[in-house]
């Protein structure tokens, strides 16, 4: 066998073994995702969907000003979460990582991320209860005295924040506090050695060698958060829809698919969009 | 591990895996001796209606649920002829789904006509060119819900409540258009039947001014959630469908019809014309509207409502038919009126009125 | 005197880095009780009002009482829906995972054309909304009219899990292990034998990984499930549902058992890699 016939051999084992799942990704993501994108540029009349291609479904959006604001909800609400998800897991991770003795890191960071394992249903329905004006949290603090009044934290959008970050915190303390273990102590011995004190050191050393770790964990967050119905849908009390809720209003009210699916371009664009800001800090390496 | 006992051991973990999911296939095939496909609203997947037929007839009935007739109609534009042998749906839109060719003739002598309160008989929407396509099976009231220790209920005999100050922030809208807007216009001073585009400015507004007042718009289980923790005080679109089933825990929880009136609701069951097993969904149908069917249908976990035989009263509590309001009826009946029936266009401007609302 | 001074002010100064790290690690132990306060607190009263005696899981708690852990036995709609969260979830997992890993060993081992672009197209998935997906693999069903069933919910599940179980299993394929293959293959082991035998056993680490982190998707995921299916449900879309139909405690039960479910399976899982961990 020459070389040349050796490497083919090799090539098409390769692709024999490859094939499988670029096949099912092409053919139940790629496709399905192409042709939502024709159709988009499709239109409902009546009960039929025209199969013209015109930007009437695009024009419709960036008219109707109860489209638009689906999207610009979405993106406060997304920033939001993403901003205070990491400002408040960070310290967390950083306390397990840092504070926390050895051998309880491990059971503190199972502890942390332990609600994940509710149903993310049940963790939003649980979150409705918990702020309404008979819930839990208002009810103590009426009773001890340090409110007259309810607050007015459920069904709207603090109580949509409110859920979202509970989850954001688990997922990002999770791959803040892997980042962290991973820096060599060394880095911190060198800063001191050259005069820098804590603060200098966290701020010129830690947060940058930790920079790439906490934007991926930020671009996951802005991902989900901005393409989930259930939160919003429940914690929300339908004031300021989000993206997906008005998605799903086209398809269950209406079956107006086109209209659908343009939205989901335009959320989709959204998502490239802080893809794009945030490249520089994402890659997926192999050890 | 030598090489043989891992391969041993995955050949075991891959057969085991193998054959679970070949027994729960098969379990999911041997249960279905025979099948019905009903498309229905939410008070019909409760056990203690659907079992009882199950056994009777050795069928599994297949439940799909489904929220407001655009839902409904999205459903069945997705499926294949034959994929649903029986329907629930808005008496008001039993026309759209005959119009679209969907709905199968039923005999009238098979059915307890007779036995149903006259209003609800609702021939003009039920039939068509003088055959039968479906029956009322339920109704009830969308109004106002409040809880009377946190409102005088004084004000809410009057519709105008609904966008005044007084109450700001203590309301929740139910989340469906027709009955609501349907409900403004009752407050504007004229008819549901009347609607037409050149009410939508005046409605408008005044869904506008609503949305101010009110503090969330929401499905059925955030209305009942709001109410039950006092979130809110008052519930627009509500009634006996909701405060029922919550009576005995909640037993402040109150509704009323306004003077102006306020919307009536009915369902209607109808079988589907491609339906395969056409005479088995007739049984399905006659089951339903039977005294017992009746009764565990309006008292379902899900809501609560009127059965439309006058029959079933002989099998409900006194408890029940007072959180009913059974003797309330004929009253209440003569001041509702039924869901406006718009066209396609107008129908397209109401949601994009309440989408915007929503919005707002 | 001068010496005094001195000593004075480095005693002041010792004195105030020690008050500054115990202050620190006050801090520090107030941060993670808030937090730990704020993660615990909805799973806190969810279980609480789960034992409500009443229709309504808020306060006050009227007393204790298991009855809507009985509600959940007796409802079959429920137990069977949790049936088809597990065959899904396995399911689906099992097809991610060996798909992932088939993937990763090909490109991870052979040098193909065009490979950073394959990588690329197998995690795009991973940034797309799962609400986006969905909807497109219900138009292509619709257009091609294939029925809605648990298999659908399957296909939609791998969609999304496949992306995690190639890059998962991608990421430990070290260089490192090549020699060891290398040795199988001089050996007169085949590919596929090398690639069973000895490349599958020495990332089992990570191909478990891959599977439970899979397993917890699809379990818990809602949107693809709910748009893809038709009679059969998984639990997810189950309670949704049963939210939907009023206000009671036996979603607290069901939310409970679930919960200390799956923290019964975790904390196994952990004890035993822990245990396998420490001995070796």
């Amino acid at each position: 066998m020459t070389t040349a016939t050796l490497e083919q051999s090799e090539r098409r084992k390769a692709w024999a073994l490859v094939a499988p799942a670029l096949l099912w990704t092409v053919a139940f993501f790629v496709i399905p995702f192409l042709y939502m994108a024709a159709m988009s540029l499709w239109s409902r009349q009546g009960r039929d969907i025209l199969r013209v291609w015109n930007l009437d479904n695009y024009a419709r959006f960036f008219s109707e000003s109860a489209l638009l604001r689906g999207l610009t909800n979405s993106l406060e609400i997304t920033l939001t979460v993403t901003v205070l998800s990491v400002l408040l897991a960070y310290p967390l991770a950083w306390i397990i990582a840092e504070r926390v003795p050895k051998r309880w890191q491990r059971m503190a960071l199972i502890l942390a991320i332990l609600p994940f394992w509710t149903s993310y249903v049940v963790r939003s329905y649980s979150w409705l209860l918990l702020l309404s004006k008979g819930g839990v949290i208002n009810q103590a603090l009426l009773g001890i005295g340090l409110i007259s009044e309810p607050l007015e934290i459920a069904s709207n959008r603090t109580a949509t924040v409110i859920g979202f970050v509970h989850f954001f915190v688990m997922l990002l303390t999770l791959t803040i506090y892997s980042n962290l273990i991973q820096l060599s102590p060394n880095y911190r011995r060198a800063a001191a050695d050259l005069g820098a004190n804590a603060f200098q050191t966290f701020w010129h050393v830690i947060l940058p060698l930790t920079l790439p770790g906490v934007m991926t964990g930020a671009f996951l967050t802005f991902v989900l958060c901005i393409g989930d119905y259930i939160t919003p849908q429940i914690l929300g009390g339908n004031n300021e829809l989000v993206l997906p809720q008005i998605i799903m209003l086209q398809i269950g009210r209406r079956a107006d698919f086109p209209m659908a699916a343009a939205l989901s371009i335009i959320l989709m664009l959204a998502v490239t969009a802080a893809y794009v800001l945030c490249a520089r800090w994402l890659k997926i390496e192999r050890a | 591990m030598n090489r043989s006992h891992s391969r041993a051991a995955s050949c075991r973990l891959f057969s085991s895996v193998a054959a679970f999911t070949l027994a729960a296939l098969a379990a999911g095939q041997a249960a279905a001796a025979d099948e019905l496909n009903a498309l229905v609203w939410c008070d019909h997947t409760d056990p203690a209606l659907i079992e009882p037929f199950e056994k009777a007839n050795d069928v599994k009935v297949n439940l799909k649920e489904y929220e407001g007739t655009g839902a409904g109609l999205s459903i069945l534009e997705q499926s294949q002829p034959g994929d649903w042998d029986v329907m629930v749906v808005d008496a008001v839109d039993v026309h759209r789904v005959i119009d679209m060719g969907l709905l199968g003739e039923m005999p009238a002598d098979a059915l307890p006509t007779a036995d149903l309160f006259p209003e609800l008989r609702m021939e003009e929407n039920n039939t068509k060119d003088g055959k039968t396509y479906a029956v009322t099976e339920k109704f009830g009231y969308n109004t106002i819900s409040f809880d009377k220790t946190k409102v005088d209920p004084k004000d809410m005999e009057d519709l105008s409540v609904i966008w005044s100050d007084k109450y700001k922030g203590r309301i929740a809208l139910y989340d469906y258009y027709l009955p609501m807007i349907g409900l403004v216009q009752l407050g504007l001073g004229k008819k549901t039947a009347d609607l037409s585009d050149a009410d939508m400015p005046a409605i408008e507004e005044k869904l506008s001014a609503m949305k101010t007042v009110s503090k969330q718009v929401s499905d059925v289980v955030s209305s009942q959630t709001a109410l039950a923790t006092g979130e809110v005080d008052i519930l627009v679109g509500g009634g006996e469908w909701i405060t029922a089933s919550l009576a005995k825990d909640k037993p402040d929880l109150d509704w009323i019809v306004p003077k102006q009136g306020a919307m009536r609701w009915a369902q209607s069951i109808g079988v589907m014309k491609d339906s395969k097993k056409p005479d088995l969904a007739l049984k399905f149908v006659q089951y339903i509207l039977s005294p017992e069917g009746q009764a565990r249908l309006a008292t379902s976990s899900c809501y609560w409502g009127m059965p439309t035989n006058q029959k079933a009263g002989e099998h409900l509590a006194d408890e029940q038919k007072k959180a009913l309001r059974w003797d309330d009826q004929p009253a209440y009946l003569k001041n509702t009126q039924l869901y406006p029936i718009p066209t396609a266009e107008l129908d397209q401007k109401m949601q994009d009125a309440w989408t915007n609302m929503m919005q707002q | 005197m001068a010496f005094d001074q001195q000593a004075r002010t480095s005693d002041v100064l010792l004195h105030q880095g020690r008050l500054k790290r115990v202050l620190g690690s006050c801090l520090s132990w107030l941060y993670l009780a808030c937090i730990y306060g704020f993660i615990f607190l909805p799973v806190a009263v969810l279980v609480l009002f789960s034992f409500q005696d009443g229709r309504l899981p808020v306060p006050p708690f009227n007393g204790f009482s298991l009855q809507w852990y009985e509600a959940v036995f007796a409802d079959r709609k429920l137990t069977a829906a949790l049936a088809n969260s597990f065959l899904v979830a396995t399911t689906s997992s099992v097809v991610a995972c060996t798909l992932g890993f088939l993937a990763a060993y090909a490109l991870a081992r052979y040098k193909l054309p065009g490979s950073a672009l394959q990588r690329g197209l197998l995690i795009a998935p991973m940034t797309v909304s799962y609400l986006i997906i969905a909807l497109g693999l219900l138009a292509v069903l619709n257009t091609f009219g294939i029925r809605l069933s648990l298999w659908t919910v399957g296909i939609g599940h791998v969609v999304i899990n496949l992306p995690l179980c190639f890059a998962v299993i991608y990421a430990s394929m070290g260089d490192h292990h090549i020699n060891i293959e290398r040795a199988a293959r001089d050996l007169g082991a085949s590919d596929f034998k090398v690639m069973t035998l000895v490349t599958a056993p020495m990332l089992m680490p990570s191909i478990m990984a891959a599977f439970f982190l899979s397993v917890t998707f699809s379990w818990d995921e809602f949107i693809i499930a709910f748009l893809l299916s038709r009679f059969d449900v998984t639990l997810p879309v189950e309670i949704w549902s049963m939210l939907r139909s009023g206000l009671n405690p036996k979603t607290n039960a069901i939310g409970s058992l679930v919960f200390l479910v799956s923290v019964a399976v975790l904390l196994v899982l952990e004890l035993a890699l822990f245990g396998r961990s420490r001995k070796s």
